[in-house]
């Protein structure tokens, strides 16, 4: 019973993380409308940003965290800006936008292997500890927070899509962008929102992520696999569905411990975006239309 | 010292080449974006190498190699047949994840990360290839044959037919072709091409593991073929020698050599940004991606 | 030659094709009109093979070929003309019409041994194709570089060169100036001529009503009305449902 509880509790903060990813990349696919793979690169830099001012730098940390997730959403607009939004003028299909966005994960994560080196970092705030036990189960303070936060963080995200005028605007161009056009919304304008937001949104799984394990250059590309086979799993271009896929992500990985040897953990992520890419690709929640024929 | 570093230069090469040549026989003439290359890439290696440890004269390893590379292709093309532009890349791209974490998990087969050493250098009629001139040589007219087969099938009604089916594949449909099965032969044939490039690259190394199958590895491949353009043969040699030299200056200027490589990806990786932005034809391609 | 009987096509709630049932008769010209959504290209498509009836059958030369794939209804004889240009861009105006005659070069082997060649006799075929349409000299052009007009008489042209019994043309005259509308039309009627067997969707009625030997009418997925071209004309029928459009 203990280690069932345990790989559910593993399997929670995980899907968290995933789930946050997830969330992030849903956003920016609902309204954009192509694979911005180069997501892990804003997760990637976030991380490191804050090494860079808390552990190198040494301000302060909650000054850090502000500003490395506020970094997060800017390279996310600047990659929009810069690459994304020019090959929209001409008319790039979304294949073009995917190379694109493969090009810029990799050149942005060669850029931290150049500035930082290979080796793994430490951000160093949080002390390692036991944990605390919980229905026969460890769990870390900072576990609960990783879960607390991300809860929070996708109610707000619910409120902001169903309350606000940005929100709203923004399942408009998702559900139909010549309507929203039509009506005065400017898609530009969505655009460069959705990438800062989905971007800071990834920057935070970032921040939690490098607190409670570390940083490492190609950290930002595992995450993204993941999160973005939840995004599949659940049904991409719906932000609820990703953030439930990647739950469902974090908790296949941490069960499938319990059948397969510890080393294939990390292929479960895969197999499943396989299959799924294959077999379903609107995934569970998804409508059926995203499948180009 | 410098005649060793031209040669090694050389001989990579030829690898990029033909690596080049079989992506570009799949994307440029064929219409498949395919992201699974360096997976083709990494079974022709592994099947090389596992059967030249066990005893298995050169060159049934390096065609064993091929073929299961193609084997493995035309797998590939049953479930994403119907698959097209960037959905088609996302499942080549998970096909590849999952060949990359059987190579790391598998360690019964593949010894995980520790990798495969003690390669043996191919040997043909009782000549071994130990020095790195003959390996070059031997590499050359792999190249050689690799081109010719490539050449063969282009410019064939059957190459032509693929570029219609690049064009349009239901008009092609309706023409009363098997498109499918087209497709299909046009990945296995492609994966057989980048299985061989995978079995000289484990015979001159004598050393595999996972990370050099890992996905960076295809950032270089797919950037030679767009930069070059699209159904350019002759253009994606020119481009491979060219990617594979324009970084080496590198090593001259005093970076530290681990960071050699992430600079020839970030090289790369701009150029294959700025050519997607300015030059979306390629420098010698006349057909536009997508 | 071409039988049609009870096909249904349904896409969610709306029935594109609603038990549509009609005969296309050797060595005729047929012409399928209609408003706009009456179904007429989903019925072509049912015909090629690319959407799946609900229900309903097809027969050609009394064969069934309800359902069948695409390239296995080609090959069955049937030869088809898509509304939008669909050329092969990339390829030259002689690759896109080689490709046509025949389908030696889906074999892999047999191409790459050198096997399947590029024999005179079909080049012939290609020439002989471009001097009905008055396209000789562009041969050796890549297929993108041509007009709007050009493209649709190469499409045309390639239609016609790919073997078959029976033609269906989506709209052949679409988009084209009325010169070389004229200039399709007596193509089609020289076809006629050569015994050939041809089945049109087209909106222009003066090219429809000039050529057609029998025509047939269809509004919301149903056939409404058939005959000769001035019957049609006259009906009350049609003319309400075109009306109402």
């Amino acid at each position: 019973m203990g280690i069932f509880t345990q790989l559910t509790i593993n399997g929670l903060i995980a899907g968290a993380i995933y789930a946050l990813v997830a969330a992030g990349f849903s956003l920016i696919y609902s309204t954009c409308k192509f694979i911005h793979f180069a997501h892990g690169a804003s997760i990637a830099f976030c991380g490191y940003f804050l090494y860079f001012l808390f552990s190198m730098l040494h301000l302060n940390f909650w000054l850090s965290v502000i500003f490395a997730i506020i970094f997060a959403g800017l390279l996310g607009y600047g990659m929009d800006l810069l690459v994304y939004k020019q090959l929209r003028k001409r008319k790039a299909s979304p294949l073009i936008l995917l190379i694109a966005s493969l090009g810029l994960l990799i050149f942005l994560e060669s850029l931290i292997l150049v500035l930082f080196g290979a080796d793994i970092k430490t951000i160093g705030f949080i002390r390692v500890t036991q944990g605390m036990e919980f229905l026969g189960a460890r769990i870390t303070q900072l576990q609960v927070v990783i879960i607390l936060v991300s809860i929070i963080l996708f109610v707000l995200l619910f409120l902001f899509m169903k309350r606000t005028k940005m929100g709203k605007a923004m399942r408009a161009v998702a559900n139909n962008k010549e309507v929203a056009e039509i009506v005065g919304i400017s898609s530009e304008r969505i655009y460069r929102w959705s990438f800062i937001i989905g971007s800071a949104i990834a920057g935070i799984a970032a921040i939690l992520v490098g607190l409670e394990q570390n940083l490492e250059a190609t950290m930002g590309t595992n995450l993204m696999i993941r999160g973005f086979t939840g995004a599949i799993v659940g049904g991409i271009g719906n932000v609820p569905s990703a953030i439930l896929g990647g739950f469902l992500i974090g908790f296949a990985e941490n069960y499938g411990v319990w059948f397969l040897p510890s080393g294939y953990k990390e292929a479960i992520a895969f197999v499943i975006l396989f299959i799924f890419l294959l077999f379903r690709p609107q995934g569970l929640f998804g409508i059926k239309k995203l499948v180009h024929k | 010292m410098i005649e060793a570093y031209i040669i090694h230069l050389l001989i990579l090469i030829c690898i990029f080449i033909i690596l080049s040549i079989s992506l570009q026989l799949s994307i440029g003439f064929a219409g498949l974006l395919s992201l699974a290359h360096i997976a083709f890439y990494c079974i022709g290696a592994y099947t090389s190498a596992l059967l030249a440890l066990a005893g298995v004269p050169f060159w049934i390893c390096i065609v064993l190699a091929g073929i299961s590379a193609m084997i493995f292709g035309f797998l590939l093309s049953i479930p994403t047949n119907k698959l097209k532009g960037d959905y088609l890349a996302l499942a080549t791209l998970a096909f590849h994840i999952v060949v990359y974490a059987v190579a790391l998990n598998w360690t019964g087969l593949t010894r995980g990360p520790l990798g495969l050493p003690g390669i043996p250098r191919p040997s043909i009629f009782g000549f071994v290839f130990s020095g790195n001139l003959s390996f070059l040589i031997l590499t050359f007219i792999i190249m050689l044959i690799c081109y010719f087969i490539a050449k063969l099938i282009i410019s064939s009604p059957f190459g032509k037919a693929l570029g219609a089916i690049r064009d349009d594949e239901l008009s092609t449909k309706v023409l009363g072709k098997n498109t499918f099965k087209m497709k299909t032969y046009a990945l296995g044939i492609s994966a057989l091409i980048a299985g061989i490039a995978g079995s000289l690259y484990a015979h001159y190394i004598t050393f595999i593991d996972p990370s050099s199958f890992h996905l960076m590895q295809m950032v270089p491949i797919l950037a030679i073929v767009i930069i070059a353009g699209l159904a350019s043969l002759r253009g994606t040699i020119i481009v491979s020698i060219i990617l594979v030299l324009l970084p080496e200056p590198l090593r001259f200027i005093g970076f530290p050599s681990s960071m050699v490589g992430p600079m020839r990806q970030i090289i790369y990786a701009l150029i294959l940004i700025l050519i997607l932005l300015y030059k979306p034809k390629g420098l010698f391609g006349k057909i536009k991606l997508g | 030659m071409l039988q049609i009987k009870k096909l249904k096509k349904y896409f969610g709630g709306v029935k594109a094709v609603d038990g549509a049932t009609f005969n296309v008769k050797e060595n005729s010209i047929t012409a399928l009109i209609g408003p706009n959504g009456s179904g007429k290209t989903t019925v072509f498509n049912l015909i090629s093979g690319i959407l799946k009836a609900e229900t309903g059958r097809i027969l050609m030369d009394k064969e069934e070929i309800t359902n069948l794939r695409p390239y296995i209804v080609s090959n069955k004889g049937i030869s088809r003309l898509f509304q939008q240009s669909r050329l092969f861009n990339n390829l030259t105006v002689k690759d896109n019409l080689l490709i046509a005659i025949d389908n030696e070069d889906t074999f892999f082997w047999r191409n790459f041994f050198r096997a399947n060649r590029i024999t005179a006799e079909k080049e012939n075929k290609v020439r002989q194709m471009l001097e009905l349409v008055n396209m000789e000299k562009f041969e050796k052009r890549i297929a993108r570089e041509l007009s709007y007009g050009q493209k649709r008489l190469i499409e045309i042209a390639r239609t016609i060169l790919n073997p078959h019994k029976l033609l269906m043309l989506d709209e052949p005259v679409a988009g084209v100036n009325p010169k070389l509308r004229t200039e399709i039309a007596k193509l089609l009627l020289k076809l006629k001529k050569q015994k050939e067997t041809i089945l049109l969707i087209e909106h222009d009625m003066n090219f429809t009503l000039k050529i057609a030997d029998h025509v047939i009418v269809m509004d919301e997925g149903k056939v409404i009305a058939e005959g000769k071209p001035e019957h049609i004309k006259k009906n009350k029928k049609v003319l309400e449902a075109y009306l109402g459009e």
